[in-house]
């Protein structure tokens, strides 16, 4: 018998992996500001409470793989207190394909929630 | 328990040694950049806690080695490199396929970067011939210090951007991300490590045959360019304006007017060789820029 616990991992981690583009260009659209990595991890951490969805260092090859399919932009800025930053901030492209984005997952959303109820 | 950020990146590379260079300096930069900014923001919030605990709760949010590695190598599986994308004329048969050079962003990218690599390369070579007998001239006084860590940091810069336009134009997986140094350390050591790390003096080496290099692909590129518009325009010309092939004397010397599709035919095929030869070199010195430019 495999151990649920590896079973759900795997579950979790399949799921995130769609869903963390979502979530990221989600919160880079609503910020009036770029934002730098940790910034980002943090206010993610603020919306998911005690439960962890995600390692933070899982974020990064995300906002890269964004910013190569010109969804996100970036830039280095030195910072005073410590390696210098890169902040991330979303583009058209990115706010446009955003909105096809929430409207799949408001169906996927509906679809998995009567799946689940059953009807 | 992982002891210190250095450790823990040490790990990440052994961890990130099958995967692409280029991958591994990105993840490496990341992990940097967000470990030590968590640790300043945790230390600063609980100044009680010791170095090595912080360090390992900002580990235990950030994730392990091996987490990150996984996460990684999960992300570039489905990222496709900077302009490439699939040939489909790789399929076809040997005409398609030696058609299909149109159809091929990397064809185009590299005939794109074999002109702009003889400017490219002037720059570079002039920044670090400039760069570096000054850092040794400057040597004798203490600002010398400084501007040799200035140049030498400034050629990480370049290296990235070099690094960027070989993965725009040639398609060829490089890093997103610089690598930068420690912050608490005083200018001499900054020095030290730089002139010791191999990368920098690779990247030099790079930086100053890219002139010759660029000259070369330049010249290649405009001749064969200028050769195939005329043996495709001499025809043409000729049958529009009194414009011979050739005159010697008194006498002129004209086209055929049957040779005209054969002259057509002929640049035509110069042209598609080019491309074929352009992707080719774009190929190979994206390969090289690799092996000059990738920290491994």
């Amino acid at each position: 018998m495999v151990d649920s616990s590896v079973l759900t991992k795997k579950f979790q981690k399949e799921m995130n992996a769609g869903i963390a583009s979502l979530v990221l260009l989600s919160v880079l659209d609503k910020s009036d500001e770029p934002m730098y990595g940790y910034q980002i991890a943090k206010l993610l951490e603020e919306y998911s409470g005690d439960a962890s969805f995600m390692k933070q260092g899982a974020l990064y090859p995300v906002l890269h793989s964004l910013e190569n399919s010109g969804l996100l932009e970036s830039k280095v800025e030195p910072s005073v207190s410590g390696p210098p930053r890169r902040y991330y901030e979303i583009t058209a492209e990115g706010r446009e394909t955003l909105v096809i984005w929430q409207g799949v997952w408001k169906q996927m959303k509906s679809f998995v929630d009567r799946a689940i109820k059953g009807g | 328990m992982i002891k210190s950020v250095e450790e823990y990146l040490d790990l990440l590379k052994i961890e990130l040694k099958d995967s692409d260079a280029a991958t591994a300096q990105d993840a490496l930069a990341d992990a940097e950049e967000h470990l030590r900014v968590a640790l300043a923001s945790l230390r600063e919030k609980q100044p009680e806690v010791s170095e090595e605990e912080a360090l390992n709760q900002v580990i235990e949010q950030y994730g392990s080695p091996e987490e990150t590695a996984s996460a990684y190598r999960e992300v570039e599986r489905r990222t496709p490199t900077g302009l490439v994308r699939e040939v489909r004329a790789q399929e076809g048969s040997a005409i398609k396929r030696f058609l299909g050079v149109y159809d091929d962003p990397k064809a185009w990218g590299a005939l794109l970067y074999m002109l702009i690599s003889m400017i490219t390369g002037i720059v570079y070579f002039t920044w670090v011939v400039t760069g570096l007998s000054l850092s040794l001239s400057l040597a004798i006084f203490i600002f010398g210090l400084l501007f040799a860590v200035f140049f030498t940091l400034s050629l990480r810069g370049l290296a990235l951007l070099e690094g960027r336009i070989v993965e725009g134009l040639l398609g060829i997986r490089m890093p997103r991300r610089s690598t930068f140094l420690q912050k608490d350390m005083t200018w001499f050591e900054r020095l030290k490590t730089n002139l010791t790390d191999k990368h920098v003096w690779l990247a030099v080496v790079y930086f100053l045959l890219q002139l010759p290099l660029g000259v070369l692909y330049f010249s290649v590129i405009v001749t064969l360019f200028s050769l195939s518009v005329s043996f495709m325009a001499a025809p043409l010309i000729q049958s529009i304006a009194d414009f011979p092939l050739l005159s010697i004397g008194e006498m002129r010397y004209y086209l055929p007017s049957w040779s005209t599709p054969l002259f057509l035919l002929i640049g035509f095929l110069i042209w598609t060789i080019t491309m074929h030869l352009g992707r080719w070199i774009g190929q190979v010195h994206g390969k090289y820029a690799k092996m000059f430019l990738v920290t491994d």
